[in-house]
């Protein structure tokens, strides 16, 4: 019976999206000047390129220690702009966290590359080097699904990406009411970021991006 | 000057963010009926992804239709035979059942968060759940005499269908606790005195007070699991080979000091939820294994987290703030808003 590769392309084509679509998001950023939200786009695309390669091992690339790396140090400005936020607005649960987490799991996928009982068509199947402790990945992948579950409810629209820092046009896209900075009075280049990065949809490529890390981390147990 | 600082200063005036911060204390006071609802999602979308694990999809005594017919034998010749015609449909077509119920998994979740779609996904949810106990649990082994709350009797499952029900939205907000809102107080305290004498007469019936088929159970789940949690099996077959009778007596005490313990005073009874989300706690881990999630063989989590849900569902409420929806003294819900 052959395994559902049909699943994992699917999978690798969704991450696949998410990086486009947080690139477009970066590129839209850098001409509109607008800072808020980079640091996600950079780390979402860069886990949708190692992700995709994961769950279809034809579309990996790049040497692991070099996604180690990329990955590590992700990992600490996230924790970094965690500690500082906490520091500076007391204590409670800083946007920067989840981001902080999901590149720790990225790290982990890389040290350790999925056992013999995952399936072939994932790449890191073929490696007999040591296992993730299973608790560990249920863990993580639990975090990562309750954080799809809350990203999607919260009223808070856009929130993953951009935290506290949403730009104008999405609060106002939020709230749907009408903003002097929204999609049809600014620059072309605003407008379309006006269009591309509306808060639903930065949120959902956090949730897809969220649901196919947590479902790869359980093939991991 | 924090990194914030510079962050927020370097952001151009028609872009501005929104120059506050993440602070929680600006945000609406929190909805305990529907953090709870969420959290009911999270575990129903946990079982969709766990339900696209490669060996769901295959045939054979390791794949779904094997573990389904696994639950056939035992029960009364009519259950036998629909839970059979149910492995043989997923044994023909692997691929489309299990994507379906993937799919019906993941609808129920998402349904849930929705809040226009929450009462569809939460009736679909009573009927899956219902669907998923006879066809994919054999009725718990409630008919093989194996339905001990120990190994997740009468079946994890049902707790979700339970949920769905005293999670139903709307209802009194000034109720003493969550369940109550939907249901009401007596109702909602007739509910958890069932469920859990039910929870207490299975300890002691059939198989559930006997030492080898308490032990058996853990044996049964022990092969794949992590060392650590192997080192745990080993102790807890131990206990259960050697005091399993006696350990059997005790939950069935426990179980009916927690279903009086909802009419005691609210210090009383937080202090009964408690002992049963520790008691569940240590069964969840020590003799249910999670489920067998860690083995790579689970479909759910068995009855751990729905039982800590329906504890928390059911905890007094005791400041007026919490009762009408702000944040209250008793469960922590820290996740939301990750």
């Amino acid at each position: 019976m052959p395994t559902p590769s049909w699943l994992y392309y699917l999978f690798g084509v969704l991450m696949l999206a998410i990086a486009a679509y947080c690139l477009t998001l970066l590129v839209l950023g850098f001409v509109t000047n607008r800072p808020a939200g980079r640091d996600v786009e950079i780390s979402h695309m860069f886990m949708g390129v190692a992700m995709a390669g994961m769950f279809v091992d034809r579309w990996a690339f790049g040497r692991s220690a070099v996604w180690e790396i990329i990955f590590g140090a992700l990992l600490v400005w996230f924790v970094v702009q965690s500690i500082q936020s906490i520091r500076f607005y007391g204590i409670h649960l800083p946007h920067a966290l989840i981001h902080a987490v999901m590149n720790f799991a990225m790290l982990l996928m890389y040290w350790f590359p999925m056992g013999a009982s995952g399936s072939r068509s994932m790449s890191m199947s073929a490696s007999t080097g040591p296992k993730l402790d299973p608790g560990v990945s249920f863990l993580l992948a639990f975090v990562l699904l309750t954080s799809a579950v809350f990203t999607l409810a919260s009223p808070n629209k856009g929130w993953s990406h951009f935290g506290g820092h949403a730009p104008a046009w999405a609060v106002a896209s939020t709230a749907g009411a009408e903003s002097g900075h929204g999609a049809g009075g600014q620059s072309p280049a605003l407008s379309l970021e006006g269009v591309v990065a509306t808060p639903w949809l930065v949120d959902l490529s956090h949730v897809v991006m969220c649901i196919g890390m947590g479902f790869m981390l359980l093939l991991m147990t | 000057m924090t990194a914030t600082d510079v962050k927020e200063a370097t952001v151009p005036a028609p872009t501005r963010a929104l120059a506050t911060d993440d602070r929680v204390a600006d945000r609406p006071p929190r909805d305990l009926q529907r953090t709870f609802q969420l959290v009911l999602a999270t575990v129903w979308l946990l079982d969709a992804v766990l339900q696209l694990q490669p060996f769901m999809f295959t045939r054979g005594s390791n794949g779904f239709s094997g573990m389904l017919n696994g639950f056939a034998s035992g029960n009364p010749g009519w259950i036998d035979r629909s839970i059979g015609w149910n492995a043989s449909v997923v044994y023909h077509q692997p691929i489309l059942t299990n994507a379906s119920f993937a799919g019906i998994q993941f609808l129920i979740a998402f349904g849930i968060i929705y809040r226009r779609t929450v009462k569809p996904a939460l009736a679909l949810s009573v009927v899956w759940a219902l669907g998923v106990w006879w066809f994919g649990e054999g009725l718990g082994g409630i008919f093989q005499g194996g339905a001990t709350p120990f190994g997740g009797g009468p079946g994890g499952v049902l707790f979700y269908a339970l949920l769905a029900v005293l999670l139903w939205p709307g209802g009194n907000s000034d109720r003493p606790f969550v369940a109550a809102r939907t249901v009401g107080v007596r109702a909602a305290k007739v509910i958890w005195v069932v469920v859990w004498g039910v929870l207490a007469v299975l300890s002691l019936v059939g198989s559930g007070r006997s030492p080898q088929a308490l032990q058996g159970l853990v044996a049964g789940l022990n092969s794949g699991q992590p060392g650590w949690l192997a080192r745990i099996d080993r102790g807890s077959e131990a206990l259960l080979l050697h005091h399993g009778t006696m350990l059997a007596i005790l939950l069935a005490v426990v179980c009916v000091a927690v279903a009086l313990g909802v009419f005691a005073p609210p210090q009383v009874a937080q202090a009964t939820l408690v002992m049963a989300i520790v008691v569940f706690a240590l069964i969840w881990v020590a003799v249910q294994n999670f489920g067998g999630i860690l083995a790579g063989s689970a479909t759910d989590p068995n009855s751990g987290l729905p039982v800590f849900l329906l504890a928390l569902v059911y905890w007094p409420l005791t400041d007026g703030g919490a009762r009408s929806g702000a944040r209250a003294s008793g469960p922590s819900t820290a996740a939301a808003g990750v």
